[in-house]
């Protein structure tokens, strides 16, 4: 596999009937969108038995991480019965027990406490995987060879956000999601708030410390515009 | 006299797609048919299921009147429920019914605009209509 290729598959269970399932795909989500955008692919699992050739092989040109919200490990067995063998599994019910309980499965109407801690927590766990899954394939210095935007293996990129940091533009994958967060916490739009949206910001992008305050004036601008546009 | 067949609920299956909206929409849908517009009547399995062989879920489309909702034409949630060895009695695919909402912003796979929501309610009628027609005709010839 070369290190222009590496990136890491997801295959999320997506169970329909509970609401674990509903959380490892909210989750997965999040890491191909915020936490590790240009690091991640996925596939819908049922696509292994429908799709064709290229789609069956995907465990076989990607390393994989399963995620599967009950013990009947669907997304595992699968990737591994028709695509090949996967780097790392996790289960929803192992890592959160009975917290999910307390979610639904619909995302209707407003997203309590609890299914937010639940999706963040499964989507740290997946990420770290992610992380080692790169680290055990891609060879040292290919980081930069990962460039692309998160897509799912048959969709487009997700959209980010440009910024203009010192006459360049720059692009943050999954920006709006950002800063939907931001306003979920109630984050003011103005001078008040501008430090907490860079904080929230550099929780996913690196950003060195003597750019910092053109990045916060910047943020600040988009975020106002994305609290003036929010329906 | 009260067919056996009148008390099993059809079984609503989405397609699972996680990388467009359309997958959202499909998966949405089920959840308004089976939670709002005909619980009890209607049920969903995890498509995954089928993907495995899980033996349960295998029987449960062989046994029960299935509907599916595709979120794109690859129609998993339809070739699943008939490798399985069940029939889809209607297979709706949500890209048809963005054609009658051409402009239409309706989200992303990971969350709803209220156009995705108006889309999402919009086949999850269509799909409450099927179901009580499945069970009207169930109905009439028990």
């Amino acid at each position: 596999m070369s290190a222009e290729t590496t990136k890491v598959g997801i295959i999320s269970c997506s169970g329909e009937a509970i609401p674990e399932g509903t959380i490892s795909r909210l989750a997965t989500r999040r890491v191909l969108e915020l936490l590790r955008p240009d690091a991640t692919v996925t596939l819908c699992l049922p696509l292994f038995l429908a799709g064709n050739e290229a789609e069956r092989n995907f465990a076989k040109t990607h390393p994989t991480v399963t995620i599967d919200g009950c013990d009947k490990q669907c997304a595992r067995w699968g990737t591994e019965q028709h695509s090949g063998p996967v780097s790392a599994t996790l289960v929803v019910s192992d890592l959160l027990g009975t917290v999910a309980s307390g979610c639904r499965r619909s995302s209707r109407g407003t997203a309590q406490t609890v299914e937010k801690e639940a999706v963040w927590a499964v989507a740290e766990r997946i990420a770290s995987e992610v992380d080692r899954a790169l680290a055990d394939t891609a060879p040292r210095g290919a980081e930069g060879a990962v460039t692309s935007a998160a897509q799912c293996a048959c969709s487009s990129p997700v959209p980010g956000g440009n910024l203009t940091i010192r006459g360049s533009t720059v692009s943050i994958p999954g920006l709006p999601l950002i800063f939907e967060q931001c306003a979920a916490r109630s984050i003011p739009a103005d001078e008040s708030g501008a430090a907490a949206v860079l904080d929230a910001v550099k929780i996913y992008h690196c950003i060195v410390q003597e750019e910092e305050p053109e990045y916060q004036i910047a943020l600040l601008a988009a975020y106002q515009d994305f609290m003036r546009n929010k329906p | 006299m009260k067919n056996e067949s009148n008390e099993k609920p059809v079984l609503v299956i989405p397609c699972s797609g996680i990388g467009k909206v359309h997958g959202l929409i499909s998966r949405e849908a089920t959840y308004l048919v089976t939670d709002e517009l005909a619980p009890g009547r209607t049920d969903t399995l995890c498509l995954a299921l089928l993907v495995k062989g899980d033996a349960e879920a295998v029987a449960a489309v062989r046994d029960h009147a299935c509907l599916t909702i595709d979120g794109c034409p690859k129609a998993c949630a339809q070739k699943n429920v008939e490798m399985a060895g069940g029939r889809a009695a209607q297979a709706i695919q949500v890209a048809e019914a963005f054609k009658k909402h051409r402009g239409a912003k309706p989200g992303n796979a990971t969350s709803l605009t209220d156009d995705g929501w108006a889309i999402a309610r919009e086949v999850a009628a269509a799909v409450a209509g099927e179901a009580a027609r499945l069970h009207g005709s169930e109905e009439a010839t028990s």
